[in-house]
Formats: structure tokens, sequence, C-alpha cells
């Protein structure tokens, strides 16, 4: 990072910024209409509301992890938060019969303060958040698994269903302007806001953001919180889809949301190494990831190997941008 | 990356085809039939489906299977399904109110249901719930170990996935059957979620070697734990632990003719998948299910159909296919008399 | 003064641990270390150990593998798949599922070194990969007919309640710790892993020694799934998929260092024998099974602590 502060981009990289989202968008059209002229189901207006419902959680999800990426760290527990922000929902809302607007921001400030939790151990221990949240996972989840006794929450208000049920117009799930309104919100913090500019720096250079005046701690725990809280919202909206809060929802530990959770960001520009964002980026990389699953399904591609194309997408996407990268930095321009 | 282009390429020439093909014969009823996840003792629902379709002559009947036992993969797979075509559905609910939500979203786009082998919750758009009733397939298991245990003792049950709606069916079973013995038989522990090889064999091998002499029977009441319990009983040489299995792996049937195990409650999935085909494509041409047709109440539903369960003991074991078939035979005979409205 | 470097040892605190729990553990239920249940322990650990190695030996050079279950699992279907589908005897069977875990374990290995992309990436994208193909090949139901002879080496005792699962595994570790602390290619990946830039200067090959780790890592997970295959009796598709967090605590329980350089082969052992007896200890006292988890993470957290508490003390600088 030489001559480019925090995120902001100069004008040739801001160019091969826009490349990146801009190919993006090209595939994701130009697989639409491949899986639209090729299948007979794709682009029903049941199936794109159902895509585009799956595809507003996985974007959430990936939103989850693409904050703590950029302080250049890792939260492995995301799919545990989630499910654990979803148990107490669903916890509060029928064994205390709470209402929703009282529910809803206390299990989103459960995630939130489970994501401290994680901050603060990495922060005080100095350990790296690989191994910290791959302890917490096990924790987090083990104790929900523990205190629920692994029973499901199956009587909830019934706006919760009814919401992800909702369907404009034959084509359209409300969950994608939930999860459209939070990207917009996330690109606003990163650009716009103080907190989200110390962010950026915190996951660039630590040692010289703190000797810049960022409280570098401090704010490695906001993306924790910040994660957690995510994690708690893409959760609620899974329940939506399901209208039961189930603690396998996000596979054992939580390990279902690993791969959705990483190949969003990492698709959509977020380097690994931190201090770099593209919100709009994850969230057309979540999206891509979802039309192809869908499609690859339509397609009778053997569901078994869905895993394998994804994993081939992720080298693929990994290896394109570090090539990318390379052809930025010979052009002369900050990568 | 060419290769998998080529390839792509060419299945999408393929399903173009196959398409055009499909889209000649959209009245044809397409059954989809869908467990929970993964697990053997689906697996005869294949050969069901492939029956069912010669026999009946439908448009399809496939056998589909989530890539693992996790709703939003079953979710996903049957949205899918429907917009693939498929138009009549047997689905395993892997949550008995979580799989509601997208029952209903199948049966609004005109695609009947049938919950099969495990029930959805009331109220539910299904259609009825054609399975097993595990709770009582467990109740009378647990009295056969009772009466193999000489009518006293500690017994051990060993039993399926926690999002299995018929775990705690069976678990409640288990404890009434226990409980009518006035305190001479009692349930020391009992051990779920272990309905896949690892966790049964590690909590499984873990238990009898720490308890195996404080207790005196074992009841299985879900596939894999039958055969890991019954792998393990023959392992430390065991013939004064009895036990009651359930379905029909080989390894049970082996274990129960050489004596380890006393004897299995054998469910029927061939006929669920077969009989359940044949419900969907009659409703499909207009049959309408009688409303006051003899349905059994259970916990979860009160439409419920039994699809038979028998006990097959040292001599019976021979011959499980048979029994099976027998009973499958007797319930399609008078299934559509006895529960549907045909015109 | 020798007996106070003694608890400045990786292994000395585990070993305490493990000695303290016995003793506990016995006292409450005498069968504890009963025949029967020290060969359970053994079957468990003895494939457990293999696991741990695995990742452990990643960990030495510094980097994380993400897919030592994947490969294991694959590994596993491969080596049923090959005996049941193909007919192949099952030595033959076994060498190839271990080649095939190898070479998998190369691809990383030379992705991570050639590409430069973390490792945590590169094997986060693999693990997919070869998860995919176990599920594709297998469509997730597993092989039944595994042949006797393998069933009984997964199951049947070498010598009085010591079962034949645990050859190959102490053959493992007297490996590990040889490779480690006296061969060249070893101290090449503890040299890599401590300190990646001193030791190019100093001429090792920071590519050969990932080629090395990563290879060494894949076949030792296939090694592990062929165990499982034995002792499971079946050839599951599933094999692996909760091999993560293990592969990890035992290491660190055992008191490696996550940046790399510095991993104990004993340390490593005992950290597994330690999770097996936790495992048993919540069996035999009836607490919630659901409560493992909750252990190990716990375990995780605290023994990562101390490590690091030693690590600071050591240095005497604040890292």
């Amino acid at each position: 990072m030489t001559s480019a502060p925090y995120g902001w981009a100069p004008a040739s990289a801001a160019r091969a910024a826009l490349s990146n989202e801009f190919g993006l968008v090209a595939l994701i059209a130009l697989f639409g209409a491949w899986f639209a002229l090729a299948t007979p189901g794709f682009a029903s207006s049941f199936n794109l509301f159902t895509l585009g419902r799956i595809a507003a959680i996985d974007i959430m999800i990936g939103f989850s992890m693409m904050v703590v990426i950029v302080s250049g760290g890792l939260n492995l527990s995301v799919g545990a938060i989630g499910v654990c922000s979803a148990m107490a929902f669903g916890w509060l809302s029928q064994r205390f019969g709470l209402p929703l607007p009282l529910t809803i921001p206390a299990a989103l400030a459960f995630g939130a303060a489970l994501g401290a939790v994680n901050g603060q151990l990495i922060v005080r221990s100095g350990l790296h958040s690989f191994i910290i949240t791959l302890a917490t996972m096990s924790v987090f989840f083990g104790l929900m698994v523990f205190i629920t006794r692994a029973e499901a929450f199956r009587s909830l208000p019934s706006q919760v269903l009814a919401f992800g049920r909702l369907r404009y117009f034959g084509y359209v799930s409300p969950l994608i302007f939930v999860s459209a309104a939070v990207g917009l919100l996330l690109a606003a913090l990163y650009r716009l806001t103080p907190v989200g500019r110390e962010m950026l720096a915190a996951g660039a250079n630590p040692a010289a953001a703190e000797l810049s005046g960022v409280r570098v701690g401090r704010t490695f725990v906001f993306c924790h919180m910040l994660s957690g809280a995510l994690a708690g919202v893409a959760a609620l909206m899974s329940i939506a889809r399901t209208g039961a809060a189930i603690p396998s929802m996000a596979g054992d530990l939580g390990q279902d949301w690993l791969l959705p959770a990483f190949l969003g960001p990492v698709l959509g520009g977020t380097l690994l190494s931190g201090g770099r964002v593209s919100v709009a980026g994850a969230f057309l990389g979540s999206a891509l990831v979802s039309e192809l699953t869908n499609g690859l399904l339509q397609f009778r591609v053997g569901e078994f190997w869905l895993q394998t194309y994804l994993g081939l997408m992720l080298l693929a996407a990994v290896l394109l941008d570090l090539a990318r990268r390379k052809l930025v930095a010979r052009l002369g321009a900050s990568p | 990356m060419p290769r998998k282009l080529i390839s792509l390429l060419a299945v999408a020439a393929v399903a173009l085809a196959a398409a055009g093909t499909t889209a000649e014969a959209t009245d044809a009823t397409r059954v989809a039939l869908v467990p929970g996840g993964p697990h053997p003792y689906f697996s005869a629902w294949e050969k069901a489906g492939e029956d069912a379709k010669k026999d009946f002559n439908l448009g399809a009947a496939d056998y589909r299977v989530p890539q693992k036992w996790e709703l939003n993969q079953q979710n996903s797979l049957l949205e899918s399904l429907l917009s693939q075509g498929y138009n009549a559905f047997l689905v395993f609910p892997g949550d008995p109110v979580g799989s509601n939500a997208t029952v209903q979203e199948l049966t609004e786009n005109g695609a009947p249901v049938i919950a099969t082998a495990g029930c959805l919750k009331e109220p539910t758009t299904a259609l009825f719930c054609f399975g097993t009733d595990t709770g009582n397939s467990a109740y009378l298991g647990t009295k056969q170990l009772i009466k193999a245990m000489g009518g006293k003792g500690r017994i051990a049950h060993f039993t399926g996935f926690l999002v299995d709606p018929n775990t705690q069916l069976r678990i409640d079973a288990v404890e009434k059957a226990a409980k009518e013995t006035n305190g001479a038989v009692s349930v020391v522990q009992v051990i779920a979620d272990i309905d896949a090889p690892e966790p049964a064999e590690e909590k499984i091998n873990a238990f009898l070697a720490a308890h195996a002499n404080d207790i005196d029977g074992i009841v299985t009441t879900a596939w894999v734990p039958a055969v890991v319990a019954a792998n393990a009983l023959r392992r430390i040489g065991d013939k004064r632990i009895r036990m009651v299995g359930i379905d029909h792996d080989e390894v049970v049937l082996k274990a129960i003719k050489d004596g380890f195990v006393d004897g299995t409650m054998l469910q029927n999935p061939y006929g669920q998948g077969y009989i359940g085909s044949y419900a969907l494509d009659r409703i499909r041409k207009g049959c309408k299910v009688k409303q006051d047709a003899p349905f059994k109440a259970i916990a979860l539903t009160n439409r419920f159909i039994d699809s038979g369960t028998v006990y097959a003991d040292k001599g019976a074991v021979d011959n499980y296919v048979g029994s099976m078939q027998a009973i499958t035979k007797q319930i399609f005979g008078g299934f559509e008399k006895t529960y549907l409205d045909c015109p | 003064m020798k007996l106070f470097a003694l608890p400045r040892a990786d292994w000395f605190g585990p070993l305490a641990i493990v000695l303290f729990a016995c003793a506990v553990i016995t006292a409450f239920a005498p069968s504890f270390l009963s025949p029967f249940n020290i060969q359970i322990l053994l079957l468990a650990a003895s494939v457990n150990v293999v696991v741990a190695m695995s990742q452990m030996i990643i960990i030495a050079i510094g980097q994380m593998n993400l897919a030592i279950g994947a490969i294991g699992g694959l590994a596993a279907v491969s080596f049923a798949g090959l005996m049941q589908v193909w007919s192949f005897p099952p030595p033959l069977a076994a060498l190839s599922a271990l080649g095939l875990g190898a070479a998998a374990g190369l691809l990383n290995g030379a992705l991570i070194a050639r590409t430069g992309v973390s490792a945590f990436v590169i094997t986060l994208a693999s693990l997919s990969i070869f998860k995919g193909a176990d599920l594709g090949i297998t469509r997730a139901q597993p092989f039944y007919n595994i042949p006797a002879s393998v069933k009984a080496f997964g199951n049947a005792t070498m010598l009085g309640p010591i079962p034949w699962l645990a050859l190959p595994a102490a053959l493992v570790v007297a490996g590990m710790w040889r490779l480690l602390y006296r061969q060249k290619v070893g101290r090449f990946i503890l040299a890599v892993g401590g300190n990646a830039n001193a030791a190019e200067l100093s001429g090792v090959s920071i590519e050969r020694a990932t080629l090395w780790a990563h290879g060494l890592s894949g076949f030792l997970a296939a090694l592990a799934g062929i165990m499982l295959v034995g002792r499971l009796q079946l050839g599951q598709p599933s094999i692996g998929d909760d091999w993560l967090i293990l592969s990890f605590a035992a290491p660190v329980i055992g008191g490696a260092v996550l940046s790399g350089g510095h991993v104990s082969v004993f340390g490593t052992l005992l950290g597994v024998v330690i999770v097996a007896i936790i495992t048993q200890a919540l069996v035999i006292f009836r607490i919630d099974p659901f409560f493992v988890q909750v252990v190990l993470g716990l375990l995780i957290l605290w023994t990562v602590g101390v490590n690091r508490i030693r690590e600071v003390r050591l240095s005497g600088v604040r890292a």
C-alpha cells in the first residue's frame, strides 16, 4: 500500500477495481442467459424467487466474514454465532412470547456479544484469529447444543415465516432487499465514516495505524462484533425461510457456512491480507455462486459434485485475482 | 477450464434435447422421492421408484438425495426439483415443522406431497403421512426385548438423529414399554443422534466398554446404531446382553442367525416408495383423499397411514423379504378403496 | 537445575494431565483401566494420532491444512471402492489410496509454493474439491463390502488389549520423530516454519520444504482414512468430516506454536490421548456427550493461552 491510503483508490486502481465488479456482473448475466435458454426451469418465476432468497442469505453470510477479513483476520465461528443468535431468538420468542421488535435486536445483540468475545480473546492474547475462532466455534456451538438439548424452536411468530414467503411480482423476495440494504450500509461505513476507515487502516497495517492514532485493538473488536451481528442477521433470514429455529441449520459446529462465507468476499476482491474491501464485489460474488449452484442443479449435474465445482471456482477466482493484481502492478498502478 | 466448459455445453445440449422430449409429456406424473439425507434405509426407495414407474406408466419416479442431513439442503433440492418439472413428491421431512414451509410452496404450485417414513406436524398441506408407526414399532420391539430378558433388567436405548421427527416418538415409546413393567425393567441410558457410522461407533463402543456389566438389554431404533451394536456384541463375544434391532441390514440379520441379536423390527421402505408413487399418480389423475378415511392418529398428525412393521426373529429372518412383500401387497390391494375417492 | 528444566519440556504438562486424569477417573470407575476399555481407547487414539500428525507437520512449517479431512475421506472411499468394485487385493488398494493422498497433498503444496496464495485459501478450495469428489464417486452411500482381513486389522488385538491398529500409529509417531529431529528434510521444514526468510538465506528451499510437508500430510491423512475403513468396517464417505478441530487440538495441547517452527511429537501424542480420555470419561460419567465440543474448544483456548505465556516468558520480550 504505497500511494493509496486506506481503501481510497486513485483513478487507475479504481479502474482495476471496477473491472472486477464489472467482470462479476458480466459473468452473472452470461450464466443467467445460458441457464435460462438451456433449461426449462431456471427462468421460471418460482426458481428465480427461491434463488433470490438463497442468494440473499449467502450474501449476508459473506458480509459477516468480509468485515473480519478486512481487519486481516478470519472468523471461523460465523456459523456457530449465527446459530446461537437464531436459537436465542427462538428461545425469547417461544419461551417468553416477546414481540419481534424486542427479539430481533436482542438476537443481533447476542451475536455481537459473541463476536466481542472473539475480538477480546484475539486482541488480548495476540494469537491468530484462526485458532481462537476455531476454538470458540466449538465452545459456542457446544454450549448452545448443551443448553437447548438440540431441540428446535418450532412455534415462532407467524410473521417470521410470512416474511420469508413474501413474493413481489412473483419473482423477488424481500430478503434480497435486506441484503442490499445492509450492503449499502456497509459500503457507507467503509467510505464515509471514521470507524470504517479505521478498520481498513488497522487491517492494512496495524503498526502504522497504531502510530497514527488508531486504537487498533478496539477496532478489531468492533470488526468481530459487526461480524457476529451480521451472522445473526443471516441466521434470522434463514429462519424466515423455514419458520423454525433448528440447531443443525448451519451444519455441525456451523461448518456449512464456511465455504459460502469465504467464496463471496474472495471472488469479490476483498484481500485476505486485509485493508481492502469491496462490498459490491462480495455481494456479486455470493450472488454468482448461488446462481451457479442453482443452475448446475437444474442441469442435474450430479448434485454431489457441486462442492467440487465450488472449490474449483474458488481456486480459479483466487488465481485469476492474483494474475490480475500482478498485471495491474506491472502497469504501474498500486494494487 | 476449457474442458469443463465443453462438457458443460455438452450437458446443456443434452438437457435441451431432454427438455424438448419431456415437454410433450407434460401431463405425466413425475415423482421425486426425496429423503432427508444420505442413509441406507432409503436405498429401497430407488428400486421402489423404478418399479412404480414401470408398473404404473409414470413419467418419472426418481430417487434424489440431498448432499447431507441438513434442512436447507433438502429445501433447496425440493425447490430445484419443482423447477425441474417434477410434479409429485414423496418427502421424508428434514424437520417436522421446518419442512412445512417448503412443502406448502410445492403444493401451492400444484404438486401433491406425501410425507413418507416421517411425518410433518399439523397443520400441513401434505396429503397425509405414510410410514412406519415408529412409536408403535419401538414399543413392540421393546416388549420383545423385555420378553427375551425374562421380564426384568436394565435397558440401553440407541436411537437416531435428533432432527428426525421419529426419534422423540421412539424414545417415548421405549420408555412407555419399560414403565408398563412397574419397575422391573428400566431404561438406564438413551444415546441419540448416532445414526451415522463414526459417532455410533465411538459412543456405542465407549458405552459398552464402560457399562457392559450394568445393562441386560439393548434396543436400537435406528439403522446405523443397530448395525454397530450388533457388531460390538459380536466383537466382545457377548450373548448375555439381549438385543432387538431395527431394519434389515445384512449385519443385523446375520447377527440374529448367529445368536448375538434376538430379533429386528422390520420397516417397509420399499412399500412406502412403491405405494406412495402409486397414490400420487392417482391423486394427479383426479382422485381425492377421503375425508373420513380410517387414518391413524399419532403424535404429529391425524392423517397417518401405517406402512407396516413386523418383528423378525431367528426363525423369520431368512424370509424377511417375503414378509415385507406380503405386507406391501396387502396394503396396496385395499389402498385405493380405503383412502381415495376416485372419479 | 535439571529437574526445573523438565517442566519446560512440551510433553511434561500433557503427561501430568494424562496421569492425573487416569488416576481420578479410575478412582471413580475402576472399569476405566479394564483391558476392553484400554482396547477401545487405543482404537480411537490410533487413528486420531495419525490425523494429528498429518496436521502437525503443516503447523511445523507455519501453515494450516484444512483439507486433511477431505483427503482422508477421499482416500478411504477409494480404498474401499478399489476393493469392492475392481477387486483389488487390500495391500494394492491401500498403496493406491496412500498414493492418492500423497498426490493430493503435493497438489496443495505445489499450489501454495508456486502461487504464493495463503495455505488457508488453497486448502479451503481443495477441501471442497476433494470432498465433492468423495461424495460424487459414492453418491453419499458407503461401500459395504470390506474384506474380512481389513476388518480384522481394524478391530482385532495383537497383544493383550493392544489392537493391530496401534502398530501403524506407533510407526507414524516414531517416523515423525525421526524425520523432524534427525533428517534434513524435517529440519528444513522446521526452519522454514520458524523463519522463512532466514531459512531461505541459509540455502533452504522453501518450495521443497512445502512440497515435502504437504505431501506427507496428505499421505498421513490417507493412512488415517484407510485405518478408519478397517475400524468402521465400511467405506464411509463422511470420514474426515469431524477431523478439523481434533487435528489442531492435539498438536496445540502438545505445545505446537501455530506460527511454525516448533512442534512436539510426543506432546501431540499425549494430546491425542488426553482427548480420547476426556471423550471416554464423559461417557463413563454419563455427562451429556454434547459437552465434548465445549471441552475441546476450552482446552484449545487454555493451552494456546498457556503456550503463549510460556513463549512470552521464554523470549522475555512482549511479542
